[in-house]
C-alpha cells in the first residue's frame, strides 16, 4: 500500500516538473525571438539613413586583412543579403558600407590589386562570377 | 595500451617543438630552412639507399605467390593476373597491386562465434579504409603542388577543382581532408577495437597514423580555422623548391608546426614501414612471372660442377676392374 502511494507521489511531482521545464522552455523560446527580431531590425533602421562611408583607412589592419580578407567578405556578403544588414561597424567604432566598392574606393589605383596574389597563390575567388571585377571595368 | 599512448605522447612533443621554437625561440630560420632541407635530404637519400640495398639482393628463383591456374599447355587457359607467365602480366599485377590494393580485397576475418562455432567472412572494410586513406594522400599531396609551382600544372588544377566541388564553406571545402581524417580514424580503430589487432600492433604501427593524422589536423586548422597571410607560405616553398637559403618572411606558427611534422614524417619514412611504398615494386612474391615451367632458373651463385664421367672413372681402375673381372667398356 504505503510503496503505492509512494508511487503515485512520485508520478505527480515528475508530471509537474515536466510542466514547469516546458513552461520556461516556452517562454524562454518566446522572448529569445522577440528579442533576435528586435536585433535583426536594429541594424536596418540605420541603413535608412545613409552610412558616412570613411574611405580614409582599411576597416582592419592589413595583418588580419591578408589572412582574412576572404572571411570578411564572405560574412559580408551573407549578413547583407541574406538580413539586410549593411553595415559593418570595425573594431575601432567606424563604420563601413558592406559593399565591394567599400574595398575598391581605396584599392581601385591598382587593378590588379585582387588579381597578383590570387594568381601567384592560386587561389580563384568566386566573387567576380557576378560582380564586375577591376579588371573589366574602363 | 602503453605502445599506443606512446606514439600518441610522442607526436604531441613533436608538434610543440616547434611551437616553442619559433614562437618563443624565434628560430623560424631553422624551421623553415634547415629541418625542411635536412629532411628532404634524407629521404631521398635513404629511400635511394634502401632501394638500392633491396635491388641488390639476389632473387635467384621464381617464387610468386599466386592463386590462378599456371601456364602451361597452350589449350589450358591460364589466369594472366593471378598466375602471370610473363613480364607484363607481372607488371600489371603489381601495379593492380598498388592502385587497387587487390590482395586485401580478399582479406577475410575469422570469427568465433556462440557455442564455438569459428565462421569466415569476407572482410572488405581494410580494403575500402585503406584505398581511401592512400588515395586522398595522393589528391592531397599533388593538391599541395599549387605552393610548388609558380605556373601550376593543369591536371593539379583540375584536382583541386574536383576535390573541392560541392563548393561548401568559403575556402571551399576539399573532400579528402573529409575522407582522409575519417579513414585515419577507422584505421586507428582497427587496431584498437579488436582484441587479436590489438596485440599485433606495435608502436611503429601507430606512430605513422598519429603523425599523418596531426599533420593534417594541422592543415585543416591553417585552412579552415586559424588562417595564415599565404603569401609568404608560397615565397618559403618557391624558396625551397630552387634551393635558396633566404630567410622565411612572417609566417604564422602553425605553419612551422606543419612543415616540421611533414619533415618528421619525411626522415622517419626511409627508417620505417612507410617504405612499402618503394617496397611493394620490389616483393619477389609479387613481381615475379611463374615461368619456372618454360624457362630454367639457375642459381647464379652455384660454383660450377666438377663432373666426373664415366670413361674418366674406367680410365682410372682400368688395371683393378680388370683384375676382378669387371666388365669394362674400353680395352
Amino acid at each position: 500500500m504505503q510503496w503505492q502511494v509512494l508511487r503515485m507521489e512520485v508520478m505527480m511531482k515528475s508530471r509537474k516538473l515536466l510542466w514547469i521545464v516546458a513552461g520556461t522552455a516556452i517562454i524562454l523560446f518566446a522572448l529569445l525571438n522577440v528579442f533576435r527580431k528586435g536585433e535583426a531590425e536594429t541594424p536596418r533602421a540605420a541603413v535608412a539613413g545613409s552610412v558616412a562611408i570613411d574611405s580614409a583607412k582599411c576597416i582592419a589592419s592589413a595583418a588580419f586583412m591578408r589572412a582574412n580578407h576572404m572571411q570578411v567578405l564572405y560574412e559580408w556578403r551573407n549578413s547583407s543579403v541574406r538580413t539586410g544588414n549593411r553595415v559593418h561597424i570595425a573594431s575601432n567604432g567606424s563604420k563601413f558600407e558592406k559593399s565591394l566598392n567599400t574595398c575598391l574606393g581605396c584599392h581601385s589605383n591598382n587593378r590588379l590589386f585582387c588579381f597578383n596574389c590570387h594568381s601567384y597563390a592560386n587561389v580563384k575567388p568566386k566573387c567576380w562570377n557576378c560582380h564586375l571585377s577591376p579588371m573589366e571595368t574602363p | 595500451m602503453k605502445k599506443v599512448l606512446m606514439p600518441l605522447v610522442m607526436v604531441a612533443i613533436l608538434a610543440l617543438i616547434p611551437f616553442v621554437g619559433v614562437q618563443y625561440a624565434g628560430l623560424s630560420y631553422l624551421f623553415g630552412v634547415i629541418i625542411p632541407f635536412a629532411a628532404i635530404v634524407v629521404l631521398l637519400a635513404g629511400f635511394l639507399l634502401r632501394m638500392a640495398d633491396w635491388m641488390r639482393r639476389p632473387v635467384p628463383f621464381r617464387i610468386p605467390t599466386t592463386c590462378g591456374q599456371e601456364k602451361s599447355l597452350d589449350w589450358i587457359k591460364y589466369d594472366r593476373l593471378e598466375s602471370p607467365a610473363h613480364f607484363w602480366e607481372a607488371v600489371a599485377r603489381v601495379l593492380s597491386e598498388v592502385f587497387f590494393f587487390r590482395s586485401l580485397f580478399r582479406n577475410t576475418r575469422a570469427e568465433l562465434h556462440k557455442d564455438a562455432n569459428l565462421a569466415y567472412g569476407s572482410h572488405k572494410w581494410l580494403w575500402l579504409g585503406g584505398l581511401a586513406f592512400h588515395w586522398s594522400l595522393l589528391i592531397i599531396v599533388l593538391r599541395h603542388s599549387r605552393f610548388f609551382f609558380v605556373m601550376v600544372p593543369g591536371f593539379t588544377d583540375f584536382l583541386d577543382h574536383a576535390d573541392g566541388f560541392l563548393d561548401v564553406t568559403l575556402p571551399t571545402f576539399y573532400i579528402t581532408d573529409a575522407v582522409v581524417l575519417a579513414a585515419i580514424t577507422f584505421l586507428v580503430l582497427r587496431r584498437l577495437m579488436d582484441a587479436k589487432m590489438r596485440l599485433i600492433s606495435l608502436q611503429t604501427d601507430y606512430f605513422p597514423l598519429f603523425l599523418i593524422a596531426a599533420i593534417v589536423v594541422v592543415g585543416v586548422l591553417m585552412r579552415y580555422v586559424v588562417r595564415l597571410n599565404i603569401m609568404p607560405v608560397k615565397d618559403q616553398m618557391l624558396r625551397l623548391v630552387n634551393f635558396s637559403f633566404d630567410a622565411p618572411g612572417e609566417i604564422g606558427t602553425l605553419f612551422y608546426v606543419h612543415l616540421f611534422l611533414v619533415s618528421v614524417l619525411a626522415i622517419y619514412f626511409p627508417f620505417s614501414k612507410l617504405m612499402h611504398a618503394g617496397a611493394i615494386f620490389l616483393s619477389p612474391t609479387r613481381n615475379l612471372s611463374n615461368n619456372s615451367r618454360q624457362k630454367r632458373h639457375i642459381n647464379p651463385w652455384n660454383s660450377a660442377i666438377k663432373f666426373r664421367t664415366y670413361s674418366e672413372y674406367e680410365d682410372d681402375y682400368r688395371e683393378k676392374m680388370k683384375k676382378a673381372n669387371l666388365p669394362i667398356e674400353k680395352q
